[in-house]
């Protein structure tokens, strides 16, 4: 393999752990309550601007601005659930579709109102830096991204599959009545769900805020990813959404590297459409 | 006793002589939300800032025509007032706003509107009310053109002149001995990228230049590092970027991670115009080139003078498009001053009677003169290259006020 | 019962004639073709995704199909691209059984993101194939050549033109609502599994909704074509134009005969009247209202504006 198609590799593999990081909150919304999420693109976005407004004002680093994007984000999908989901949920799904439509618009335009649509860029601080490992280049931003997604992929399914805690939200997802019965609240934990999921989309966007310029409007454009992600990985399945994040991401590299960067897209469109018709439950999900 | 009040009131009113003569209204019409909010915005406010110098005086701006800042002096020193509407990139909204200035708002011209596609449904309906529409900065070849289409006053160069600039300017490195034989096109896929990447392509053949790839690409991608292994691939002497804001900033940075530096870059202004760019990347970015027809110019001078104002109206420098606008708006207002009418046909005749010699311009073109189909023949751009944070003229050489850098120095 | 459809009918074909004494006549003669059309589009979407509840957000497959087909003819071959009508009809019923058949096997949220993708992925095809224009898109006639062009000046002969289709898309909805098809189509939408056990044929007639409505949403891309005398990949594909569909649909309510239509005559003159005034500052508020407006919507009141004025009469009645 030339060393060209071998950092195309490397580098699919860091950008679809980014997709998976996040993606993977948005499968345990989609596992646990069946809501398509149209404002999870605007999740990572406000974690960008959340991280730009926290660097710029109180001078953090990495890990201050991170750190500050997760706890807003959750309370922000906390809020957003209260005030919208758990309402919407109980409804037909044509005002599912609509309300979290309707959201990401709402916030897009918002921060746009609030920022302007000017593109800003992020400092990586302490994290600027480029590895060089026998001529493929690797940026610790992205690096560093990577490997958290794949730590908080495996915190998330830790959290569901072995504790008290994510036992209940998985009952939660079976069976709502049943879980009622057996004592359990469900209100709170799908308002936690949403929170957590939330914060892993705002960690995902501080960090990609050091390599990817962002403007109120790249929201747009994580959110069909995210779909993709979910849908391969399997709705519901934390695990399927990092393996399923990986793929695409090699996918997407891949294909504009060798076919040209126009037909990415239609690859993993296509990919998709395939998914949905032949094989819906995806690699790991549910069938 | 409220009624005694507001009579009065009134009387007040009616007694006031209307010593000023009233204001002639031009429509404005730009993308203010969506993708190109940003771009639209700061046209926006540049033709805002022309209305203001042609209205009240402001100092150094007396060789521009009306700089003198006492409105509009044939029509009674009548002020310009502009009605501004966003037609958010949509081109049936752009139709919808331009049919509401014209109808509604009785506009006496109208100036826009950024996007190319939105341009073209715009001047549409201006056309069919027979309200002169002055382009400032769409570059699609079909705007100006269109049998018996009589009323679409385009002032910017096009497409196609930009492409032949690129192949001379070329060709001139190539004569001072610089290895320029191969060139890439990286464009973005929509309408504005696809045009001027098809021009480019076009003209390079007819200069003599090989085409060793061209890459379109989303200008949505978030990840360039495919394209830029692909040029690092192609070895190309020369590299034609024709992208967006955010789009542009990540090529430099992952050609920067990925160890890629050609020789020279070449920007087709827009994303490398954009105020964002240099703050974002200059550090990494030095020597690449852009195109603009704008230069700030020493102090003292008339762009020095307009920049400033500019800067502290929005807190950026003018970039090119914006100045494009701005440069076209000035057009029009003395069209309008000329015809001593706000009669269509009128500020029809005078636009296309319309000559202005490059010492009245605020851009760098070689003046303003319309042919039959209503584009300015004498429009021209110069290069420019980013050193240090800001960019320099640098071609043609009577123009240039920096010496080139060859090869571009990037992160180095 | 019958005064509210003859008043409705009545402010319709006097609209233009109604709003002709003012000075904003033009403009707003010209929102009145643009709610028609908007209507004209949400009604067709609404065949499938309101009375048989399968929420497709790809509709702009249709509509992007309505639309290129009449601009391609001219393009190419100098047609009047009248002429090409029929041809989108074709094109979208072609696409609508090579998609449904496949997809309708899907359901919920599965079905609603198939739909997405698909359009998507024609969406980009589009963009990048140059005989269809690529990302430039297609231009008909600069000037009219005859009346066979439909370019007018003013916006009225649109508007009639447009209410002349619209009403008789609303006749065919009734007529099916009435009928068989209508009665499977809500059982589907009641409950897919309860309607299989109960013999109804599903499959077959997800897909006869979804032909019809292909058919409707193909003539609203042909009217937007004829009327804006231009197409681009993104306002004929793009995924905007399918959920304005379905925002309009549901805003008014879905599944109701005149659902779409009062979504349209309430959202159109809304968002024009919003970036009327507030777009000139460029601040994004249009879209800020907009996104909340349908997040009200989705939140109190999803069965629509229809829903709400019945229930209103309801407690009246009490």
């Amino acid at each position: 393999m030339s060393l060209n198609l071998l950092q195309i590799v490397v580098n699919g593999l860091l950008l679809g752990a980014v997709y998976a990081l996040f993606s993977s909150g948005l499968t345990l919304i989609w596992g646990m309550m069946n809501v398509i999420n149209f404002a999870h693109g605007e999740f990572v976005m406000l974690g960008m601007f959340a991280a730009w407004l926290t660097q710029r004002y109180l001078a953090g680093g990495p890990l201050v601005f991170t750190l500050a994007a997760a706890v807003v984000l959750f309370l922000i999908g906390v809020v957003i659930y209260v005030a919208i989901i758990r309402d919407v949920m109980r409804g037909p799904m044509l005002a599912q579709i609509l309300a979290t439509f309707g959201l990401a618009l709402l916030l897009r335009y918002a921060v746009f109102w609030a920022f302007s649509p000017d593109v800003r860029t992020l400092p990586a601080g302490a994290l600027d830096h480029t590895l060089d490992l026998g001529g493929i280049l690797i940026r610790l931003p992205r690096l560093v991204a990577g490997l958290v997604a794949g730590a908080l992929a495996l915190g998330m399914h830790l959290l569901l599959t072995r504790t008290a805690l994510g036992s209940r939200l998985l009952a939660v997802a079976e069976d709502r009545q049943a879980a009622m019965l057996m004592g359990i609240r469900p209100d709170r934990l799908q308002a936690l769900a949403w929170g957590l999921a939330a914060a892993s989309a705002g960690i995902a966007g501080a960090l990609m805020a050091t390599f990817f310029p962002f403007s109120p409007l790249t929201g747009e454009t994580y959110a069909l990813t995210a779909f993709v992600v979910v849908t391969l990985g399997g709705f519901g399945s934390v695990p399927g959404a990092m393996l399923a994040g990986l793929v695409i991401g090699l996918i997407e590299q891949v294909s504009a590297y060798e076919i040209g960067p126009i037909y990415q897209d239609v690859v993993v469109y296509g990919l998709f459409v395939a998914l949905l018709w032949l094989r819906p439950q995806g690699l790991l999900g549910k069938a | 006793m409220r009624h005694t009040f507001a009579a009065a009131a009134v009387l007040m009113l009616a007694a006031v002589p209307a010593w000023a003569a009233d204001p002639v209204k031009i429509g404005v019409i730009f993308p203010l939300s969506g993708n190109a909010g940003s771009a639209g915005n700061a046209a926006k406010a540049a033709v805002e800032l022309g209305a203001e110098i042609v209205n009240s005086p402001h100092q150094g701006l007396e060789a521009l025509p009306l700089g003198e800042g006492k409105g509009l002096a044939n029509l009674g020193g009548a002020k310009i007032e502009l009605i501004v509407a966003d037609h958010q990139g949509d081109p049936s909204v752009g139709a919808q706003q331009t049919l509401r200035l014209i109808t509604q708002d009785k506009v006496a011209a109208m100036l826009g509107a950024y996007q190319s596609s939105v341009t073209f449904t715009a001047t549409a309906t201006s056309e069919r009310y027979g309200i002169p529409f002055v382009v400032g900065d769409s570059v699609a070849a079909n705007i100006t053109g269109r049998p018996g289409f009589k009323s679409i006053f385009r002032v910017t160069p096009v497409a196609g002149d930009f492409a032949t600039n690129y192949m001379l300017f070329l060709a001139d490195m190539k004569k001072a001995g610089r290895k320029v034989d191969q060139i890439a096109i990286v464009n973005e896929n929509t309408d504005y990228g696809t045009s001027v990447a098809d021009t480019t392509q076009k003209a390079a053949k007819e200069h003599g230049f090989t085409v060793a790839a061209q890459i379109p690409y989303s200008a949505k991608s978030t990840d360039v590092s495919p394209q830029v292994l692909q040029l690092k691939e192609a070895k190309p002497d020369v590299v034609i970027f024709i992208s967006y804001t955010a789009d542009s900033i990540l090529y430099m940075k992952t050609m920067k991670d990925l160890d890629y530096r050609p020789a020279m870059i070449i920007g087709d202004d827009s994303g490398f115009s954009d105020p964002n760019f240099i703050p974002a990347v200059a550090e990494i970015a030095q020597g690449v080139m852009n195109r603009s027809a704008w230069d700030v110019g020493k102090p003292g001078t008339v762009t020095y003078a307009i920049n400033t104002l500019y800067k502290a109206k929005t807190g950026h420098d003018l970039d090119d498009t914006s100045g494009r606008d701005m440069q076209a708006f000035f057009v029009l207002a003395d069209a309008i001053n000329r015809a001593q009418s706000t009669e269509p046909e009128k500020i029809r005749a005078a636009l296309q009677a319309t000559s202005l010699a490059p010492a009245q311009l605020m851009m760098g073109y070689r003046g303003v003169k319309f042919d039959e189909t209503g584009q300015n023949t004498e429009a021209a751009t110069y290069l420019i290259q980013l050193q240090g944070k800001a960019y320099q003229a640098v071609w043609p050489e009577k123009s240039a006020t920096a010496a080139l850098q060859w090869p571009m120095a990037g992160w180095k | 019962m019958r005064w509210p459809w003859l008043a409705l009918g009545a402010l319709l074909i006097a609209y233009p004639w109604l709003v002709s004494g003012t000075d904003s006549a033009a403009f707003l003669q010209d929102m009145g073709v643009l709610v028609l059309l908007a209507a004209i589009g949400a009604t067709g979407w609404n065949i499938v995704g309101g009375y048989a509840g399968q929420v497709s957000v790809g509709h702009a497959l249709f509509f992007g199909a309505g639309a290129y087909l009449p601009l391609l003819l001219y393009q190419h071959w100098l047609l009047p691209p009248l002429l090409g009508v029929p041809f989108g009809v074709a094109v979208s019923l072609a696409l609508a059984l090579a998609v449904g058949y496949p997809t309708f096997r899907l359901v919920g949220h599965y079905f609603s993101m198939a739909t997405i993708a698909v359009a998507e992925l024609v969406h980009i095809v589009v963009g990048n194939w140059d005989f269809v224009g690529a990302a430039i898109g297609l231009q008909g006639p600069a000037t009219p050549r005859g009346w066979y062009d439909l370019i007018f000046l003013s916006s009225v002969p649109y508007y009639y033109i447009f209410l002349a289709v619209l009403a008789l898309l609303l006749l065919a909805t009734w007529r099916m609502q009435q009928g068989r098809v209508g009665y499977y189509l809500r059982a589907i939408r009641a409950g897919e599994r309860a309607a299989r056990s109960l013999g109804v044929p599903v499959r077959r007639y997800k897909l006869y909704a979804l032909m019809l409505s292909a058919t409707f949403t193909s003539l609203a891309g042909s009217l937007y074509a004829l009327k804006n005398g231009s197409i681009d990949p993104d306002y004929g594909f793009g995924i905007l134009v399918s959920v304005r569909m379905v925002i309009i649909a549901a805003l008014g309510g879905a599944g109701t005969l005149v659902g779409p239509l009062v979504g349209a005559v309430i959202l159109i003159p809304l968002e024009t009247w919003t970036n009327t005034v507030f777009g000139g500052s460029g601040s994004g508020l249009t879209y800020i209202i907009y996104g909340g407006i349908i997040v009200l919507i989705a939140r109190f009141e999803p069965g629509g504006l229809v829903e709400l004025w019945h229930r209103l009469v309801a407690t009246r009645a009490r």
